[in-house]
């Protein structure tokens, strides 16, 4: 039992299928405390499936996801999750601040309303992504960098421990990308564990410590001067990326 | 001032026939708020033809005409055919829209087997049954004013208590799974105080028409706010202006069904809003469109007028 605490996120045997179609097949992943991972693969590789399934959000096939030691029912309160941006509507009639503090509604509870605390901390967070200018202002009138940095800011005031995105930096522009990657190392520096969805292979040796290659079935995962070979994405990819290495 | 003593001096069953149609069309439209922000407009249509069998039903079990009998019958009808709907979408590889054609009609077809058997039975209590297809407020009485009063303020209050977490259902369903709320118990809870809204405005709206009075005023208030308690006010509102004021239009000639009149109130509302309504409004837009082009044009000649530089 000792040996499984360490570890910040363990999957074993995990198989998803969608109808009859797997998505996931037997995929084993052990993430320790205090990395910064990206999950990189092909269109289709069940990366953000990956993540929903550590979530309990789709139900599995087979296999087991533990959170330090424990099903994730247990380990709620110290995973925070960034969704892909575009899986809601922005039209939706509400402001930044509002977004924000449903981060703090897990914490909270049935029925109680966020209050000043709430008010507060979502402030915090919004300063640290470089959105306090934004506080009122409607989410439909944001840009795609900053509906993403609003994103981050409620994932901040879940104050997790381990904090799964998917593509947090899909379509964002520099600035944005800039302050994600402040914002991610910042985590690892305080001991979480972050797993991110990734889609650019040539940021992947700069953003990241820990990679994972899937496509389907999990190709390989470990340190990223390891496990991010030529020879590994060319099995992810199907020989049809043409990879540069630095 | 003077509208106010017009009213009061109308005639008590017009009263009472008003305030009945205000109330559920405050009710329908501020539970309609969230059918249209979660794009489900379709499926209120579904459960009001789908509650048509429940009224025929309860009738022809119990011989009564009781509003909450019949209301009861409705309801039971609308949630098995929502309910219908989202296993038919989860369980197999049919679609959303198909799913909720399939089941209105069915359930809309056999509604309308069950009321033609109904009359041809000679029953002398049936005189009336055929309101629920295009409503008659003329025929809501006090007891339906209470009905209407105390189920509807039931599911308000309900909505009021899971304010915080109806609001993330809808806006941010994944996220809310992942901080642990239920959100199929939500979605059913949301889904089942829409068929309450749906049931109570049948007698007056009817079933054909009743999914206007949940979209028309939430489209509407959306037009005029950015806020989503605003909104839900707006829409409140909006539906039981048209509530009264197609109540009213419809006494006042010969027997006008209601359904429609309220439904073309309603539409009056939402075609004002979406034409004049400040930021989203076309008439705005137009005005901001103006103002572009108009600077633009500035900007194009001030550019044109400055002195060719450079050689070709």
């Amino acid at each position: 039992m000792q040996a499984s605490e360490a570890k910040a996120i363990e999957v074993t045997d995990l198989t998803v299928a969608y109808q009859d179609q797997p998505v996931l097949w037997d995929i084993d992943l052990d993430v320790p405390p205090s990395v910064l991972l990206a999950i990189v693969g092909p269109n289709g590789a069940g990366k953000t499936t990956l993540i929903k399934a550590i979530l309990g959000l789709v139900r599995p096939a087979a296999g087991n996801v533990l959170i330090y030691g424990k099903p994730y029912e247990a380990q709620r309160r110290i995973v925070g999750y960034v969704p892909q941006r575009g899986s809601v509507d922005w039209d939706f009639p509400t402001n930044v601040l509002d977004v924000v503090m449903m981060g703090r509604y897990g914490a909270l509870g049935w029925v109680r309303r966020p209050g000043k605390q709430e008010r507060e901390l979502a402030m915090h967070a919004l300063e640290k992504v470089g959105m306090d200018a934004y506080t009122n202002r409607q989410i439909s009138q944001l840009s795609g960098g900053q509906q993403q940095r609003v994103f981050l800011a409620r994932a901040l005031v879940q104050d997790a421990t381990i904090y799964l995105m998917d593509e947090p930096f899909q379509g964002v522009d520099a600035t944005t990308e800039r302050a994600i990657v402040t914002l991610l190392q910042e985590f690892r520096e305080k001991g979480k564990t972050v797993v991110v969805v990734h889609h650019d292979l040539q940021t992947v040796t700069d953003y990241f410590d820990w990679v994972m290659l899937l496509n389907i079935r999990r190709i390989a995962s470990g340190p990223v001067d390891e496990t991010f070979t030529p020879e590994n994405l060319r099995t992810t990819y199907g020989g049809r990326v043409a990879f540069i290495t630095k | 001032m003077a509208n106010l003593s017009i009213l009061i001096h109308l005639d008590y069953t017009l009263m009472i026939v008003a305030i009945g149609a205000a109330l559920l069309g405050a009710v329908s439209g501020s539970l309609g708020t969230y059918a249209v922000l979660r794009r489900q407009s379709l499926l209120g249509d579904a459960i009001s033809h789908a509650a048509l069998p429940g009224i025929a039903i309860a009738f022809l079990l119990t011989g009564s005409k009781t509003p909450l009998i019949l209301v009861l019958g409705a309801a039971l009808a609308g949630w098995l055919g929502t309910l219908l709907i989202l296993s038919i979408v989860r369980l197999t590889r049919i679609k959303y829209d198909s799913a909720l054609g399939i089941v209105l009609s069915t359930f809309f077809g056999f509604g309308l087997v069950l009321h033609t058997l109904i009359q041809r039975t000679g029953n002398a209590n049936q005189a009336g049954l055929d309101t629920f297809l295009f409503g008659q407020a003329a025929t809501i009485l006090e007891s339906d004013v209470w009905t209407i009063g105390i189920l509807g303020g039931i599911a308000i209050i309900i909505m009021l208590v899971f304010w915080k977490e109806l609001k993330l259902l809808v806006f941010d369903e994944g996220f809310a799974a992942s901080l642990g709320f239920p959100i199929r118990v939500l979605d059913i809870l949301l889904t089942s105080l829409l068929v309450v809204a749906i049931v109570l405005g049948l007698q007056a709206v009817g079933a054909v028409l009743m999914s206007a009075m949940l979209v028309a005023p939430a489209v509407a208030a959306r037009q005029w706010t950015n806020k989503l308690s605003v909104m839900m006010f707006l829409a409140a509102c909006f539906g039981a202006l048209a509530g009264v004021s197609g109540t009213i239009i419809s006494s006042s000639a010969s027997r006008i069904p209601t359904g429609p009149t309220i439904v073309l109130c309603a539409t009056v509302v939402v075609g004002f809003s979406i034409a004049f309504a400040l930021n989203r409004g076309l008439l705005w837009d137009w005005i901001r469109h103006q103002r572009n082009k108009q600077s633009l044009k500035v900007a194009t000649d001030r550019l044109l007028k400055q002195p060719q530089r450079g050689s070709e």
